[in-house]
């Protein structure tokens, strides 16, 4: 077990030891303050205004930190988060073969599962990082900008939700659902890493995966699979919003998140065994 | 004793083209094995299938008894390897390079690793970014890393290609001071005739992936078998020679030698039957001859 971590802090040295690694949270960073720009000048808080006095409620107890942070990071992860995540994931496997890496990797007594595992592994927390760096920042610039205190307005389409949170809820109800997106974020990882496996270019593997999900999203949208959408991974992801909802259908998020790591251990074992089938060599 | 068995290697890329068939070799205790053969005549892929990144199609390989194919782990425990060219991290220092590849031997030992890169002559710049180094010093650092943890045997792929020979050759005496002092077995592969004759204790040709020879380096074989012989007399000189059973080549005059038969021997027979001998010479063939006469180049 000590062996497994030390390897593991190697594999976790190499990932963050390269500048590349760090431009996600460079661009994410500057994507919320965009996100927020555009929010201001684009009259967003108009309609935000208008959407809360719809409902009955006061603009002013809604228009808070939670609020504010919680539309960042809806727009962030939609935007860029699947696609740099695939990137990252896409990379991990696939580009040490084309570097030429596992050439002085493989020569060691350490077996290819052993290997991809610590890879997934490090793939995995460096989405929840990731997810949760977004979180985080998302958090601290509605603090700056708003102020500690207010409501929690939440909207959201996908599974139609909309509803309104006094302050110390709607912490709770923020943190437990950006938790759970992180986790559900790991599937395009996990999809990204199993194209990765397989003996085909880092780019090929992002353009894989995001195919996937583009795939999916259209075919859920158009209804064509409503009685079967259980089938559907975008399904499974945006069951973390459930966490939002007044009454909190535990069992189906439950349900939902055991589809996910079950589809994440299959991708993994699947991509594991094309990869140990595999020849090594320019 | 042999400490890598390569046994009945075959192996078939797509399109059915034939890499290796049925190469059988060992490598003994202590020796220095070359691996000769022109491009694409299967050295790297015995390399690939003897440190289990490459899968034979039939045959095994085995390493102090641990067969790579069923017990890779075993088996590579007790070699340090350089396979093809040696993509480091380039944004790891040298000394972080070795900490990630010595993870997964699971195996650190600060002061070897200090005496390992002091051998190669990279202590000074262990804690720099390798994407600094040239590439003479990468070859370094890939040979610092296949002596880590100290491994019985070495495998050697293409080691010295694209150095210089400054490069070249601080590199062979390093491989030869490995073995006068660590008693190491090496197995090299290359295409590099002079480097085999000058490291090698024996050779294996390759050509397009069948074995053509398996021995001691013919320029460093003891026993001289081969004479060259000048005269005047030459056509008693051959009647004679033939009636010992040695031959001789028509053209060349290049006498071989039977077993029995040792050169000073042969030339008292030659004074002895009359025949006027200008010039009686050891005939030494180098490897690129020995090497082309066997692939037929």
């Amino acid at each position: 077990m000590i062996l497994f971590f030390h390897q593991w802090q190697s594999e976790l040295l190499k990932l963050f030891a390269r500048r590349r690694t760090y431009i996600g949270f460079v661009a994410f960073l500057a994507l919320e303050l965009v996100i927020w720009l555009l929010f201001e000048f684009l009259n967003g808080e108009k309609r935000l205004a208008w959407l809360i006095a719809r409902q009955g409620q006061a603009f002013e107890q809604y228009d808070s930190a939670l609020t504010l942070a919680f539309i960042i990071i809806g727009l962030s992860v939609l935007l860029l988060g699947a696609i740099y995540l695939a990137l990252v994931a896409g990379d991990i496997v696939a580009k040490e073969n084309e570097d030429g890496h596992y050439r002085l990797l493989l020569v060691r007594p350490i077996s290819r599962v052993r290997l991809l595992f610590i890879k997934y592994l490090s793939c995995t927390c460096y989405t929840i990082l990731l997810i949760q760096f977004i979180v985080w920042t998302s958090f601290l610039l509605g603090l700056i900008l708003k102020g500690w205190g207010g409501g929690f307005f939440v909207a959201i389409l996908d599974p139609p939700i909309l509803e309104f949170y006094p302050w110390g809820e709607g912490l709770e109800r923020f943190f437990v659902s950006t938790v759970l997106i992180s986790f559900s974020m790991t599937i395009v990882s996990s999809i990204a890493f199993f194209f990765s496996c397989l003996p085909m270019k880092p780019a090929a593997a992002t353009i894989g995966a995001l195919s996937y999900f583009l795939i999916d999203r259209i075919v859920r949208e158009t209804g064509f699979m409503d009685n079967y959408d259980q089938f559907l991974l975008t399904k499974h992801i945006s069951t973390w919003a459930l966490a939002l909802k007044t009454t909190i259908p535990w069992p189906v998020i439950a349900r939902s998140f055991t589809v996910i790591a079950a589809v994440n251990a299959s991708l993994f074992i699947l991509g594991a065994a094309f990869f140990q089938a595999r020849d090594l060599k320019s | 004793m042999a400490l890598i068995e390569v046994s009945h290697l075959t192996k078939r890329w797509r399109k059915d083209r034939l890499a290796l068939d049925d190469v059988s070799f060992e490598v003994r205790q202590g020796e220095i094995l070359g691996l000769l053969g022109h491009n694409g005549a299967g050295k790297s892929t015995i390399l690939g299938i003897t440190l289990g990144m490459v899968r034979p199609d039939g045959g095994e390989v085995r390493i102090s008894g641990h067969s790579v194919q069923t017990n890779r782990a075993d088996a590579l425990r007790q070699i340090g390897a350089i396979y093809e060219a040696a993509h480091f991290y380039d944004y790891l220092s040298g000394l972080q390079n070795l900490r990630v590849l010595c993870s997964l031997s699971g195996w650190w030992d600060e002061a070897e690793v200090k005496r390992v890169l002091k051998l190669v002559n990279l202590d000074k710049r262990a804690d720099h970014k390798t994407k600094t180094y040239s590439h003479g010093m990468r070859q370094r650092l890939a040979l610092a890393q296949a002596l880590l943890p100290r491994p019985k045997c070495l495998l050697l792929d293409e080691p010295t290609d694209g150095l210089d020979p400054e490069g070249i050759r601080e590199f062979r005496e390093l491989v030869l001071k490995l073995r006068a002092e660590y008693g190491m077995t090496i197995l090299v592969n290359s295409h590099l005739l002079a480097e085999v004759e000058q490291m090698c204790d024996r050779c294996v040709i390759l050509k397009q992936g069948r074995k053509m020879y398996e021995g001691i380096v013919p320029s460093q074989q003891r026993k001289q078998t081969v004479f060259q012989l000048q005269t005047r007399d030459m056509v008693k000189a051959r009647e004679l020679i033939r009636s010992t059973g040695a031959t001789i080549d028509p053209v060349t005059n290049l006498v071989d030698l039977p077993p029995h038969i040792v050169g000073h021997e042969m030339l008292r027979q030659i004074v002895e039957a009359g025949v006027r001998v200008d010039s009686w010479q050891a005939h030494k063939p180098t490897l690129e001859e020995f090497y082309l006469g066997m692939t037929g180049a």
